[in-house]
């Protein structure tokens, strides 16, 4: 599989704190591949980093053969991020929304109608799109922005933790939503601290504990190799 | 510049919501509600008013003087009893404010030129100006009357010499010089007509500087606030064109709420003040003119253009400092230090002559970059031109470097990092 996204050797240092110790990892094209851990391992920084909002210390990132240092706009032309705690404009209608976002990617009228068509079909909102946002739920809120984050069919969606404060029923339809984009062919980099829901989403897991992944690869082979039922089991013999 | 115009349409939309047009609504009907009670009080004060008068005289002098109060808008109440305590009594159960006591022999004490005092008793029933008027006319009066009465002893006794002329033997003319023109005129006079024409200049940039930055610095804050920042740095647009969005929708719904204060204040306002246009041609406006201190229509663009870079200082500086906001309520208190920066050169403007000031005090006003379209009318009407290019470039230089500041801060983490905390009073990064 043929990488879109190559990061090796990242750093991140917040004055004297060092976040990120060197994490080297790759997302294929049509990958999901997770970042898991706990709170302040190091995840949400490195996700940071790829989405070009945090610039890395030291380190290489490269998408599409396009160096994050250099070319930072390449990057944003082709990623769409999902941040954890991500809001929407509360004075905007869902759909005004959608539309706003749109037209940063699209290069017509017919592809902004598009890519909110798609959008609205992610979201699953109906009527209410034709709200204003602030009026929503958390959970609507969080399908807004996942409709958001993936109607442009990005190259590379990061999401992190995509079903932060969603109930059961919603949290799986997102799952469900982002296994079919990632079969369409769009890569994923998500993070998250649920290990049931990464060992059900991902193709790759890379486990990161205080800024340096512990372990990687395929939900089974660590599995296999650390003699775990599950990937909670795993994280725990990785980190002994 | 598709996609910039995208972004300003939705920075205008966020900033014009419900509370913006209330808050505006309300502020007129303020105005007006203030205007409207200025004017009912200022014509009750114009009215006919009561003085309840105790005259102890009845000489055709005190008759006089009564006539002459009648002629200046006084209805003479007499008081019942022939004693000021009684009538001081008498007058505390009325609505009246002002008792006049005019004692025994006070016409025959005047012809002889005995100086005999009249009583006034002001009762201060409040505190403000038209509640005090009553004895200011009463002094006016009995000023004009005393001229009268000396006038009229001089004329009988030296009917050769003009009274004004044996009163005031020394006569002086009064001329103004600005620059080279001349005029006859006197200059505090001159000087109390430009300032009083100038007055709205200061106010009007005052509003505009801090309404526009109150507007920036917010909308950075609830991006903050609404954490939708993230994901607006991270769409395929310039960070410098989102902070030159966010400046623009913020100067442009700043600009327009500030005019419609500023005609709500006119309009509630302007006719307590008095109508500029009525001036026009009056002799004071001549002298205005001959002096060249009226301002052109040049004036007003270079007026225009020094405000404006004002605003786009004001704008950077508030940017810079929105960044430093949490959320929407540490940006209201990180608002403050831009307006004393504001507040400083207005007050100094309005009490003070720059040119007296210390030296330090001097260097001190001029870093501000906000006095300088303050002083932009001064200097216009007194041909200072150099001072004006001065102010302009300085703001103009100012505004790059912030600028340049602001669109770092912006492309680097920064924007996400830096915050000052107000609980804990230290700068995180």
């Amino acid at each position: 599989m043929d990488s879109v996204l190559v990061v090796e050797g990242l750093q991140k240092y917040y004055g004297g704190l060092e976040a990120l110790k060197g994490i080297s990892f790759t997302v294929g094209r049509g990958e999901i591949f997770a970042l898991i851990g706990p709170n302040g391992a190091g995840k949400t920084t490195a996700l940071r980093i790829v989405a070009t909002l945090l610039s890395p210390s030291d380190g290489k990132v490269s998408f599409l053969g396009f160096d994050l240092k250099k070319q930072p706009e390449k990057f944003r032309e082709k990623i769409s991020y999902l941040p954890e705690e991500a809001g929407a404009y509360k004075n905007l209608k869902g759909i005004d929304y959608l539309k706003f976002m749109a037209k940063f990617y699209a290069e017509s009228e017919k592809e902004t109608q598009e890519f909110i068509e798609r959008a609205k079909e992610i979201a699953d909102l109906g009527t209410r799109l034709n709200e204003k946002s602030g009026t929503y739920s958390k959970g609507m809120t969080r399908k807004l922005l996942l409709g958001r984050a993936l109607m442009t069919r990005p190259e590379l969606a990061i999401l992190d933790e995509p079903t932060s404060g969603l109930d059961v029923i919603n949290a799986l339809e997102v799952r469900e939503i982002v296994k079919r984009f990632a079969r369409e062919g769009i890569s994923v980099l998500l993070s998250s601290h649920n290990m049931l829901e990464i060992e059900f989403l991902s193709d790759r897991v890379a486990m990161i504990d205080k800024g340096k992944i512990l372990d990687s690869g395929t939900p089974e082979t660590l599995k296999d190799k650390h003699h775990a039922k599950n990937l909670e089991e795993v994280f725990r013999s990785a980190l002994q | 510049m598709k996609k910039f115009l995208n972004l300003l349409q939705k920075e205008i939309r966020e900033l014009i919501t419900m509370q913006l047009f209330i808050s505006l609504l309300f502020t007129i009907f303020l105005f007006y509600f203030i205007g409207q009670m200025l004017k009912t009080e200022m014509k009750k004060a114009m009215r006919v008013q009561e003085i309840a008068v105790l005259n102890l005289d009845d000489s055709a002098l005190s008759q006089n003087l009564l006539g002459a109060l009648r002629s200046a808008n006084f209805e003479p109440k007499p008081v019942p009893d022939r004693d000021t305590q009684k009538a001081i009594q008498w007058t505390k159960g009325t609505n009246i404010n002002l008792l006049l006591v005019i004692p025994p022999g006070f016409g025959e004490s005047v012809e002889k030129f005995e100086n005999k005092q009249i009583e006034t008793y002001s009762f201060l029933r409040t505190f403000s100006i038209v509640g005090s008027r009553g004895s200011v006319i009463i002094n006016a009066v009995i000023k004009a009357m005393n001229e009268f009465i000396s006038n009229d002893y001089l004329k009988r006794k030296i009917p050769e010499i003009g009274p004004e002329q044996l009163k005031n033997p020394i006569k002086s003319r009064d001329f103004v010089i600005v620059k080279d023109r001349m005029a006859e005129g006197a200059a505090e006079k001159i000087a109390g007509f430009v300032s009083s024409q100038s007055i709205f200049v200061p106010i009007i940039l005052m509003m505009i500087i801090i309404y526009a930055s109150q507007m920036v610095i917010s909308a950075i804050a609830m991006e903050k606030q609404n954490k939708t920042l993230e994901t607006l740095l991270t769409v395929p647009i310039s960070r410098t064109s989102i902070v030159t969005a966010k400046m623009v929708a913020s100067a442009v719904v700043g600009l327009i709420s500030a005019v419609i204060y500023m005609i709500g204040y006119r309009y509630s306002f302007g006719s307590l003040m008095g109508d500029v246009s009525r001036t026009v041609g009056s002799g004071m406006g001549g002298v205005i003119q001959k002096l060249g201190l009226a301002m052109t229509t040049k004036g007003y663009i270079i007026l225009g253009i020094s405000l404006f870079f004002a605003i786009l200082v004001a704008l950077a500086l508030a940017t810079i400092l929105g960044v430093l906001a949490e959320d929407f309520r540490a940006a209201q208190s990180l608002i403050m230090p831009l307006i004393f920066l504001v507040m400083i050169p207005y007050f100094l403007s309005f009490f003070s002559d720059p040119k007296s000031l210390s030296l330090p005090m001097k260097i001190f006003l001029y870093a501000i970059p906000f006095s300088h379209p303050f002083l932009t009318t001064q200097n216009l009407l007194l041909e200072n031109y150099q001072a004006v290019v001065f102010g302009i470039l300085y703001m103009l230089a100012f505004f790059i470097v912030l600028i340049i500041i602001a669109a770092r801060i912006f492309s680097t983490d920064r924007v996400l990092t830096m915050k000052l905390r107000f609980g804990k009073k230290k700068l995180v990064i």
